[in-house]
């Protein structure tokens, strides 16, 4: 069991309080996804999460622990975290870098076994990247590159998901793939996952609850029934929204005008 | 990633090379020993060449060989430490400082055997320098830690040219030797082999570690690495190691930044694999650039910094070009 919540938590940039007072309880089996316009506080509110940066004010629980007091070794084998961007300086080969997710389980002086390579090969394969474990992480094109990391994830096995805009720089059948991934593995019960996304229709189809940041502070989250609606995204991105109905639900589009 | 039949092989061919350096090293010369005095000479130090080998080939090709690793060690850790392909041993002033205190040293015309002990304080003085200005709170900024150790480097580099300036002329060419690095005084100091041993040994442990911070200091907090202090601890293993490197042989230059290139190159960015590849060619490349440096204009020497840089240049350039080719 593993929950993590936020308590009366104030996100902060620049000195702006884009995000006030939040309780959040992120349970195994919810998919969040997490609307907002640009620069409103979504990577930093992911950051806080993910117990890179702390909050302003408030506190991140780990089930009844603040996540600022336990080892980080302890936290990345409950949380992990997809960046929004990734830059590989050093070279580097996609087997090994995927291998980087068993990090938080082995002790220092261990090798990897067979169990992880096992893990790191399957994971590149779910995400379609057999064949490439030798390749260079340098020679990767965008998308492979946001697979890969998507891969080391996996890889990690966090039953927390934290993931900063999954679908960038992904076709769209991989943003297809990778949302139903997360949303297959969260529909199983065992895990969460909590994702900044910019495409309304992706959150209305594959997550089960949604958090607005409004960016002066105001904040809303529940249910995605609840809250995914013409009237609140028009506030969101202050542009008219229309609503139109698909088989597997309500689909949201810029109203023409 | 390397099989582990192949990593046996390189690490074994390493280490022959390396011994193969020495023993080279240790026939060659201003005297050239042939098959039969060689041999003589090893298992008896009493014979004709016997000092010559023991006394004084051997000890400097030891010395070589472990300043050779002692800089290449480092330069694989400061290129971690600032994810910087760029960095070199000396990137942080930790040679600035040694220098100075030894030119100093020359300059107040101190004994010879002084020199190490007064480099390596000049060095500490350097290293919490760079490490109480660039500490500050927030999180670890390796920018800052970069542009405090660049600046300070050039403090100490006006600082040493201020020395060669007012100091006396008949001291000049000695400093110049040392600036240049130079390993014709040296001998294997075994407080620098002691000092190699053990951050070798604790860096290797951590090679993983060293694995998950090449990819940024964030995704390796992501992965579980308290990463403050890992890069501090990095600093001053590096630090340590260059500061043992310079008051040995002074500032010989490109080992410490071509040796972690070439291979990285070669073995690839695993740490586990590089760190010990980096070592070992280290070390039998420095024997082999202070074989030719000693033999090149015999009886004459030249500073061993010259051969790695003249050495050292074309053999990067070559590699790197192929490495692009081939990709």
């Amino acid at each position: 069991m593993s929950v993590l919540s936020c308590e009366q938590t104030d996100v902060r940039i620049a000195g702006i309080q884009v995000v006030n007072k939040l309780d959040l309880e992120i349970r195994q089996g919810q998919f969040w996804g997490l609307l907002g316009p640009n620069g409103i506080g979504k990577t930093t509110l992911l950051k806080c999460l993910a117990g890179l940066e702390q909050p302003a004010a408030g506190r991140i629980l780990l089930e009844s622990r603040a996540i600022s007091e336990l080892p980080r070794k302890l936290l990345a084998r409950h949380i992990g975290m997809l960046q929004q961007h990734t830059v590989y300086v050093f070279d580097s080969s996609v087997l090994q870098t995927a291998l980087t997710g068993r990090h938080p389980h082995l002790a220092y002086w261990e090798r990897e076994g067979a169990e992880d390579f096992e893990k790191a090969s399957t994971a590149l394969k779910v995400v379609g990247l057999e064949g490439f474990e030798n390749r260079s992480v340098t020679g990767l094109s965008g998308g492979e590159a946001r697979r890969l990391a998507f891969a080391t994830l996996l890889v990690q096995e966090p039953e927390i998901m934290l993931l900063d805009e999954p679908t960038n720089h992904l076709d769209l059948r991989h943003q297809v793939e990778i949302m139903g991934m997360i949303h297959a593995r969260t529909q199983a019960g065992s895990h969460s996952a909590f994702a900044a996304l910019h495409d309304i229709n992706l959150a209305a189809r594959y997550c089960s609850h949604v958090i607005m940041l409004f960016g002066d502070g105001a904040w809303c989250a529940g249910r995605k029934e609840d809250i995914l609606d013409e009237s609140s995204l028009e506030k969101l991105y202050n542009c008219p929204v229309e609503r139109l109905e698909s088989a597997s639900g309500p689909r949201f589009h810029p109203a023409a005008g | 990633m390397m099989p582990t039949a192949h990593r046996r092989l390189l690490f074994l061919l390493l280490a022959l090379f390396s011994a193969g350096s020495i023993l080279i090293a240790s026939a060659i010369g201003s005297v050239m020993l042939d098959w039969s005095q060689w041999l003589t000479a090893m298992t008896d130090s009493t014979s004709e060449f016997g000092e010559l080998l023991w006394r004084l080939r051997l000890p400097r090709a030891a010395a070589a060989w472990t300043v050779g690793a002692l800089l290449s060690l480092s330069g694989c850790l400061m290129q971690v430490l600032l994810r910087n392909p760029l960095a070199d041993p000396y990137i942080l002033g930790v040679s600035g400082g040694a220098s100075f205190a030894a030119l100093l040293g020359m300059t107040l015309g101190v004994a010879a055997s002084i020199l190490p002990a007064l480099a390596w304080a000049g060095a500490l003085v350097s290293i919490l320098i760079v490490f109480s200005l660039s500490r500050g709170e927030g999180p670890w900024s390796g920018t800052r830690l970069l542009l405090t150790g660049v600046v300070t480097a050039s403090g100490w580099a006006a600082l040493i040219s201020l020395l060669l300036t007012l100091g006396p002329d008949s001291s000049l060419r000695g400093m110049l030797f040392w600036l240049i690095g130079d390993l014709s005084y040296a001998r294997l100091p075994y407080w620098a082999l002691a000092i190699l041993i053990a951050v070798f040994l604790a860096c290797f442990g951590m090679a993983r570690s060293l694995n998950v911070l090449a990819m940024g200091e964030t995704t390796a907090r992501l992965l579980g690495e308290p990463t403050r202090k890992l890069l501090w601890l990095i600093y001053l293993l590096a630090s340590v190691l260059t500061a043992t490197a310079v008051s040995v042989a002074g500032n010989i230059g490109f080992v410490g930044l071509i040796v972690p290139h070439l291979m990285r190159l070669l073995v690839g960015s695993d740490h586990r694999i590089l760190l010990p590849a980096a070592a070992m060619f280290g070390g039998l490349f420095l024997v082999l650039s202070d074989t030719l440096a000693r033999t090149v204009v015999a009886p004459r020497q030249l500073p061993v910094g010259v051969v790695t840089a003249l050495l050292g240049v074309p053999l990067f350039l070559l590699l790197l070009n192929r490495a692009r080719v081939k990709q």
